[in-house]
């Protein structure tokens, strides 16, 4: 493969210097304060990997990446920002759908490999995008929808969302929702952060680790903008949505993730654009470890 | 003193009228008016100023120890009533308290109800019959007693509400504080981010450099020292060779001393946050010390501009002003609190204008803004405490108030004028002749000053 293209954007010229010298080796650098000449860079060139500054006056961050997602849907976008408001955080998620979220003063070596990965599993999507069309598999049997929330609403806005279009299960204990994770495949799940007592998180890491082509929907009253950021990196949640639901937006987002989740299935390649990061937390590795070697004893039986 | 446990309002403290009673055997009406001298003049009946007169269990009257004398003690009372039944002299109508009538009612029926001088004790009954007699004079300390522990009452709650109010103007302040940490934090992050990344880079080019020099002297001496092989030389060379085809020092030293540059403005960057910081805390000088409100507001800009800078232009019409006695730091505080509201109170296309003159012998500073503006009913209740119409959690209530405490502390006026849809201005006044300093009060007293506000 020839030199992954690196496309930089930053209000601050330093910071753009300074990363430009980063990727001196290895890339084709593209830098610019201007978000609109970044659109522009990403329509004339093949962009592998995007990398963007949250907050700018011209255009936030995480707008810019929405957009960039419609111009070139292929090259991975990576948030880079000192700021860590909520806010930014969610619409990261939700609009940007950003492979990796990282914060400003960053480690080098760090910011190095992520920017390598994405840009091997760009240069794949680029790959897929040019062969002929594959065609969307008609799912035989119907999507298994997982709720983990311990609050009866969600499951029952999730219910009117959907009817017997798919099968719903709503697992209120993390024993639960583990043993019905283990039996089979999960298309969509819709989980909160809390289950009980039990903090999900591992949970939601674990299955993004072993199943990548499963969609984690978040809904949650939680505000914790370091948690959401590494559930981001982590888990590679598709949505996070504020709680009271509104069913609307749920039934939206649910539409979306069923579908994403058949496209995932019919061209694995893509599943990679959702690969996690290493876990943390040591705690919660280790509770991820023995969730893990649970479910693949369980599935061996089960299969 | 019978403490209750159940009951009225009273029960909390003191007594109930109940246990002011002195059970008194009283007379029948018919008691002839000797037998009731027997009475007045046995010891047990000593103390009573009255004795109750009771039919079928009912008080119907009292004859006093007074009225008594006054019949029995004139030329041949005694000879000409002393056989009369007491209910031809007793009094018609008793003062009665019943038994569970709170003890400030019975009083005020005893006091507005008596008679001076005092001739009569009170009757007690308990559903209508006599339950004993009660002494005026206890019942008014009774009353003391009680008023004395509610009075002592209301100081507990009152400390309790002086310290709470302590508590809340503190957190008040560590949440404005504590935001325009975490904004100034985020903004070091930036130049922060590109001056590691450069150490680091260049730390990393500086080992690849001294390596290559190595090589380089290697060469020299070799090339010098007559006595090294061709094939020597010839590897030396090819060492240095590989060596530059790998990094490219003219280059890659020219770029980084570009970025060293840029690293000596970001370090002056942090650094200039850090003063800024230093600056408006002002931890490190006096409280009081003479400033000019000119510096106060940069003070603030530097400090607010994390929130300014994304949707406000400001524009500064600062006048001449002479310096001023006062606490900076507070005065910050209130600068920085009109900036911040006057930049949620704008969507976008906002422009913040701060002028600030002097004119009799006060110095004026105006903060005006083109926000939403507040609706007539509110502005007069923007001062009041714990006063928001911030949704819940994002606002204490308690900013206006405390900047109003502040300014009225340092012997000044702040003031609002505000229409719907074309902003806000506000007016800070201070003195600078006498500048009655005030703010040394103790904090206590600030609380004292926006209760009273309150």
């Amino acid at each position: 493969m020839n030199k992954p293209t690196l496309l930089l954007i930053d209000d601050e010229e330093r910071i753009l210097r300074s990363l430009r010298m980063l990727f001196f080796t290895g890339y084709e650098v593209h830098t610019t304060t201007d978000p609109q000449e970044a659109l522009r860079i990403m329509r004339e060139n093949q962009v592998h990997v995007i990398v963007s500054d949250q907050r700018m006056p011209l255009m936030q961050g995480s707008e810019l990446l929405r957009i960039a997602r419609e111009v070139s849907p292929a090259t991975m976008r990576i948030l880079l920002t000192g700021y860590s408001d909520m806010e930014a955080s969610i619409a990261s998620v939700n609009e940007g759908e950003v492979f990796r979220y990282l914060m400003k003063p960053w480690i080098g070596e760090e910011v190095k490999q992520v920017v390598a990965e994405a840009a091997v599993i760009a240069e794949a999507t680029f790959a897929v995008q040019h062969a002929p069309a594959a065609v969307a598999a008609v799912p035989e049997k119907k999507p298994r929808v997982l709720i983990m929330d311990h609050d009866e609403e969600t499951a029952q806005v999730v219910h009117e969302v959907l009817h017997d279009r798919c099968e719903i299960i709503w697992a209120s204990d993390a024993q639960h929702a583990m043993e019905e994770l283990a039996k089979q495949d999960i298309s969509v799940v819709v989980s909160d952060l809390m289950l009980g007592d039990t903090n999900v998180g591992y949970i939601l890491k674990t299955i993004k680790q072993i199943n990548p082509q499963t969609q984690c929907i978040v809904v949650t009253s939680f505000n914790d903008t370091s948690r959401l950021v590494e559930l981001i990196n982590q888990a590679q949640i598709s949505r996070y949505l504020p709680k009271p639901l509104s069913k609307s937006m749920l039934e939206r987002n649910l539409e979306y993730m069923l579908e994403r989740f058949n496209t995932l299935c019919s061209l694995p390649a893509l599943q990679k654009r959702q690969t996690v990061a290493p876990i943390s937390d040591p705690q919660e590795k280790q509770l991820s470890g023995n969730f893990a070697s649970l479910l693949s004893r369980l599935r061996k039986v089960g299969v | 003193m019978r403490p209750e446990k159940n009951g009225g309002p009273e029960s909390k403290v003191g007594q109930d009228i109940l246990s002011l009673a002195i059970p008194l055997n009283p007379i029948a009406p018919g008691v002839p008016l000797e037998d009731v001298a027997e009475l007045f003049l046995s010891p047990d009946y000593s103390n009573v100023l009255s004795l109750p007169v009771v039919d079928e269990g009912r008080p119907v009257g009292v004859i006093s120890r007074y009225h008594f004398m006054d019949i029995y003690l004139k030329p041949y009372g005694r000879e000409l009533h002393g056989r009369r039944p007491v209910s031809s002299f007793m009094g018609n109508s008793p003062l009665v308290v019943a038994h569970d009538q709170p003890l400030a009612e019975a009083a005020l029926h005893v006091t507005q109800n008596m008679r001076f001088p005092l001739m009569e004790d009170f009757i007690i009954t308990e559903r209508g019959h006599y339950a004993g007699i009660g002494f005026v004079v206890d019942l008014l300390r009774a009353m003391e007693l009680q008023m004395r522990a509610h009075s002592e009452e209301l100081n507990d709650a009152y400390s309790r509400l002086k310290s709470s109010q302590l508590a809340l103007v503190q957190s008040e302040k560590m949440a404005s504080l504590g935001q325009m940490v975490a904004g100034i934090a985020h903004e070091i992050n930036t130049p922060l981010g590109y001056v590691q990344n450069n150490v680091a880079m260049g730390q990393e080019l500086f080992a690849q450099v001294q390596v290559m020099n190595s090589g380089y002297e290697a060469l020299a001496d070799s090339l010098l020292d007559g006595g090294a092989s061709e094939e020597q030389v010839a590897a030396q060379l090819q060492h240095v060779t590989t060596l530059r085809s790998h990094v490219n020092p003219h280059e890659m030293l020219e770029a980084m001393q570009g970025l060293m540059a840029d690293s000596l403005y970001g370090i002056g960057q942090i650094s200039e946050l850090v003063l800024n910081l230093k600056n408006f805390s002002r931890m490190d000088s006096v409280a009081t010390e003479a400033v000019s409100l000119n510096d106060c507001i940069q003070s603030a800009l530097n400090i607010g501009r994390n929130v300014l800078k994304d949707k406000v232009e400001v524009v500064k019409e600062l006048g001449d002003l002479p310096k001023i006695t006062c606490a900076p730091s507070q005065l910050n505080q209130v600068f920085l609190n009109l900036f911040t509201n006057a930049a949620q109170a704008m969507e976008s296309n906002g422009h913040l204008i701060i002028r600030t003159w002097y004119e009799d012998d006060a110095v004026v500073v105006a903060v005006q803004d083109n926000g939403k503006g507040i609706p007539a009913e509110n502005i007069a209740r923007i001062f009041d405490p714990f006063f928001t119409t911030k949704p819940v959690g994002q606002g204490t209530g308690l900013g206006l108030a405390i900047s109003h405490q502040i300014i009225q502390q340092h012997g000044g006026e702040i003031s609002v004028e505000s229409e719907v849809g074309i902003g806000t201005s506000f007016y800070v006044r201070l003195p600078v002749g006498n500048a009655a300093q005030r703010h040394d009060e103790s904090s206590s007293n600030s609380a004292l000053a926006m209760l009273r506000v309150a």
